[in-house]
């Protein structure tokens, strides 16, 4: 921040939560920005994921970017202006329902504390019952986090593209990136809409990211598609004022403002890159339906009225690729394997930090793209 | 999860398409089960027709066309072929896995082909004062006729098509008095709906019935044609109905019942479900199925037949549901079908007609985005055609991205109120062709499923 940097153009590929927060940045510093998506803004897994913002189950390594994030969370309306009212704080409840899941439980927030992170804390089973009296059998204690809650997802990232336009930068929608290729000292986009050119190139094409990045002839990356999914229900009296799931298990669990619950977690539906869509298997969401009703058995009689899918990239260690890539002026922001959404804010500031050569807030060490390499 | 049991052909659906289709494909020794949400089979058009047929002296009155359904009926009672009654497919998938929930619990079964023959469902007609109670479809008013001999005296309908003089005339034989009938076609027959009019002489006596039906209810009800500026009016009950005549004079009709119609639409929410490929069709104004010659869908192993994949009306529907049973016979048995081209002239011929009537009665502009700014676009999510219009203005590119503007479409009907019309308004709005503007996308699950329903598929499983 000392010096005055060179305005340069950059181009961010993918309208994702990423791209949005990282055009938004890059933007607000006073970049020339171009924010380019192949559909529309949150087409895919950023604008219709479950939209928990959860600071909760995170890897050790992802925590410090996570806490981070919350940082911007809490003062989204600095930010996104308009839209930060989808956010809604709330807590964050992961219970045991068995011994297996009470001794996983317990083992977690140990090792937290170990490592010097509080914001995960134990619950025995009668602390939970009065934050929650609708639950309707007995729990085996769970994690608790304070303040993690649920945003509409699409108007959250919305929210990061809209502020990214109002600071200047270019939105281009139903633009296809075709071919990128270096051209002197920066790169040439070649799209469906014309070729554009840019100093820098951020990817953060999320399931598409992979083959993005070999065009641009970076090695190849472990990445593979698939589509979240979720069900939502119609409306009830509101039972739930939590975010919820089960240790041990993938549920998520919650209840919006509408009274309608939104039910799914970690199950995959078949992700089709061709069709551009996640092909829908509701049997598969049949276990987390009995995790729902075992909660809470009046959900038993509410009616699922959608459930859908969106495309995501998920990479082997199920964590992101943050990080400069081998080619000079590409930064790679891709990979969240579905769970992104809360990092997004904060992935957005380190991806304007690597593009303009800055330290960013924490260490991200562990998202390095180099890290399949040496595997390989 | 536990695979269900394996049938030859599962046929959802048990009107005209599917039955004729089970019918044929049973005979033709292939395992058959049909899936079919009504208490008994016979599909809207033919629906109830087997409780009916033992008190056919008490409803006379449903007419000729009606019964002529019951030895389709009788003949798929005789068939080989298992009826599933009150079982409602919530999702197909590409390796033909069929998801139902029967008795209060999901289950599945596989096929080795699938006919989807969920027939056609009345166009949404979003006018203000449309959700008022006391207002209700003509197709609604038809239903209670025929399952339970009721109706509602000195009525108003108010519409356009086909079903709309049958039930009025259904109606005036059942011996109830209607206070108006209010024709919204528009003025007068063009140069080329006379062309068109040409093969449908070849059904000379659907025309006849149709000039018969016109003449009775002229005879015997106050009627009006080429309404247009319909506005329904009341504020928690409908208390009537205001439009312009044809002579350009403004009129106003009290009404406690009023029915409404503009014509018919292929039910396309499980074929869109199932991601099979559709086609905008300007003649008729909605999304049909892409299907070849017998029926087969862009899925292989998946076929639609009757009305759900293009308004052909019953008789035609009965044919395109044997074609396709012979088509998965001659594939199950791995030989040729021969007189394809036969079946295509036969299934032409019976809807000769049909050129005519869509252009005759094809719905005016107004009736298809409302012209009231207060008249509500979704009904699930209570939205407004200003409420719609005000999203489309912040520029979507199409109807998918509006539902994360305003939530249209987002509710448990899943858009099938309000797809049509939202798409008209983006078509409006922006100017890009209707089939470019595209359709909501469909999503599973198409028919009521509860929470608690799904999850016993998890049970199953960990019972297995």
């Amino acid at each position: 921040m000392t010096m005055p940097t060179p305005r340069e153009r950059i181009i961010v590929i993918g309208g994702g939560i990423q791209g949005c927060a990282a055009a938004c940045f890059l933007a607000k510093r006073g970049q020339q920005v171009t924010l380019i998506e192949k559909d529309h803004i949150g087409r895919h897994a950023s604008g219709v994921n479950a939209g928990g913002v959860r600071r909760l189950g995170r890897d050790p390594c992802e925590i410090p970017l996570s806490l981070a994030a919350m940082d911007i969370w809490t003062s989204l309306d600095d930010e996104i202006g308009g839209h930060a009212d989808a956010f809604h704080p709330c807590f964050y409840l992961k219970v045991a329902l068995d011994e297996a899941g009470h001794a996983l439980g317990l083992a977690r927030v140990d090792s937290l504390r170990q490592a010097g992170f509080r914001h995960e804390v134990w619950l025995e089973d009668s602390d939970i019952r009065s934050r929650l009296p609708h639950l309707s059998g007995r729990t085996f204690g769970g994690i608790l986090v304070e303040g993690d809650g649920w945003a509409v997802p699409w108007r959250i990232v919305q929210g990061f593209a809209r502020a990214a336009v109002r600071h200047g930068a270019t939105l281009v929608e139903d633009c296809r990136v075709l071919d990128l290729k270096r051209d002197g000292e920066g790169w040439q986009v070649n799209s469906s809409k014309g070729t554009f050119a840019a100093d820098q190139v951020v990817n953060c094409a999320g399931a598409w990211a992979a083959a993005l990045a070999r065009r641009a002839g970076e090695p190849a990356l472990p990445l593979s598609p698939h589509a979240p999914m979720l069900a939502v229900t119609d409306r009830r009296p509101p039972i739930l004022p939590a975010v919820m799931g089960v240790l041990g298990h993938t549920l998520s669990l919650k209840q919006l403002d509408t009274g309608q619950f939104v039910i799914g977690g970690g199950v995959r539906a078949r992700a089709d890159l061709d069709k551009n869509r996640g092909e829908v298997a509701i049997p598969e969401l049949a276990s987390s339906m009995r995790l729902a009703t075992t909660l809470f058995a009046d959900i038993a009689s509410t009616q699922i009225i959608r459930c859908w899918s969106g495309i995501e990239g998920y990479m082997p260690d199920n964590l992101p690729v943050i990080g400069r890539g081998r080619q000079p002026g590409l930064v790679h922001g891709f990979g969240f394997s579905a769970h992104g959404f809360q990092l997004g804010p904060a992935v957005g500031e380190a991806l304007a930090d690597l593009v303009m050569g800055r330290q960013p807030r924490v260490s991200l060490e562990a998202f390095d793209p180099r890290r399949f390499e040496s595997a390989a | 999860m536990t695979a269900g049991s394996h049938y030859d052909l599962v046929i959802i659906g048990a009107g005209p398409a599917g039955m004729a289709a089970g019918i044929e494909a049973s005979r033709g020794g292939l395992r058959v089960l049909i899936l079919d949400d009504q208490p008994a089979p016979g599909g809207q058009v033919y629906r109830h027709i087997s409780q009916n047929a033992v008190r056919r002296e008490a409803v006379p009155y449903l007419g000729g066309d009606y019964w002529s359904g019951q030895a389709l009926a009788d003949a798929f009672a005789a068939s080989s072929a298992e009826l599933w009654s009150e079982s409602r497919v919530w999702q197909i998938t590409g390796d033909r896995q069929v998801f139902l929930s029967r008795h209060g619990a999901a289950q599945s079964v596989s096929a080795g082909a699938i006919l989807i023959a969920t027939g056609a469902m009345e166009r949404p007609m979003p006018v203000r004062g449309w959700t008022l109670p006391g207002v209700m479809s003509v197709g609604a008013a038809q239903t209670m006729l025929k399952t339970a001999g009721s109706g509602a005296d000195g009525a108003v309908f108010a519409g356009s098509g086909p079903l709309f003089y049958l039930t009025i005339w259904q109606y005036l034989q059942a011996g109830f008095a209607v206070r108006a009938v209010i024709d919204t076609a528009p003025a007068k027959m063009t140069l080329a709906q006379y062309w068109l009019a040409l093969p449908a002489l070849l059904q000379p006596g659907l025309l006849l019935k149709g000039l018969r039906w016109r003449a009775a209810i002229r005879r015997k009800t106050d009627y009006f044609v080429q309404a247009t500026s319909v506005a329904i009016t009341g504020e928690e009950q409908v208390t009537g109905l205001s439009f312009t005549d044809a002579g350009g004079k403004r009129q106003t009709i009290p009404a406690e019942h009023l029915f409404i119609h503009q014509g018919v639409v292929p039910n396309v929410s499980l074929t869109m479900a199932s991601d099979l490929a559709h086609r905008w069709c300007s003649r008729q104004l909605c999304w049909h199925p892409r299907t070849d010659l017998f029926g087969e869908s862009s899925v292989a192993g998946i076929f639609v037949a009757g009305d759900g994949m293009g308004i052909a009306g019953a008789a035609a529907a009965v044919s395109s549901g044997r074609l396709a049973a012979r088509r998965i016979i001659a594939r199950a048995r791995g030989i040729a079908l021969p007189m394809a081209p036969v079946w295509r002239l036969l299934k032409w011929r019976q809807a000769a007609i049909r050129p005519f009537l869509d252009s005759l009665f094809r719905p005016p502009d107004e009736w298809r985005v409302p012209q009231d700014d207060k008249a509500i676009v979704c009904r699930c999510e209570a939205l407004t055609k200003a409420d719609v219009a005000a999203a489309i203005a912040l520029g979507v590119s199409g109807p998918n991205q509006l539902k994360g503007y305003c939530r249209a479409g987002m509710g448990r009907c899943q858009g099938r109120m309000c797809s049509l019309t939202i798409q008209k308004m983006i078509h409006d709005h922006g100017g890009q062709p209707e089939d470019k503007v595209g359709h909501l996308r469909i999503r599973p699950p198409i028919r009521p499923l509860t929470v608690g329903e799904l999850a016993a598929l998890a049970n199953d499983d960990a019972n297995a």
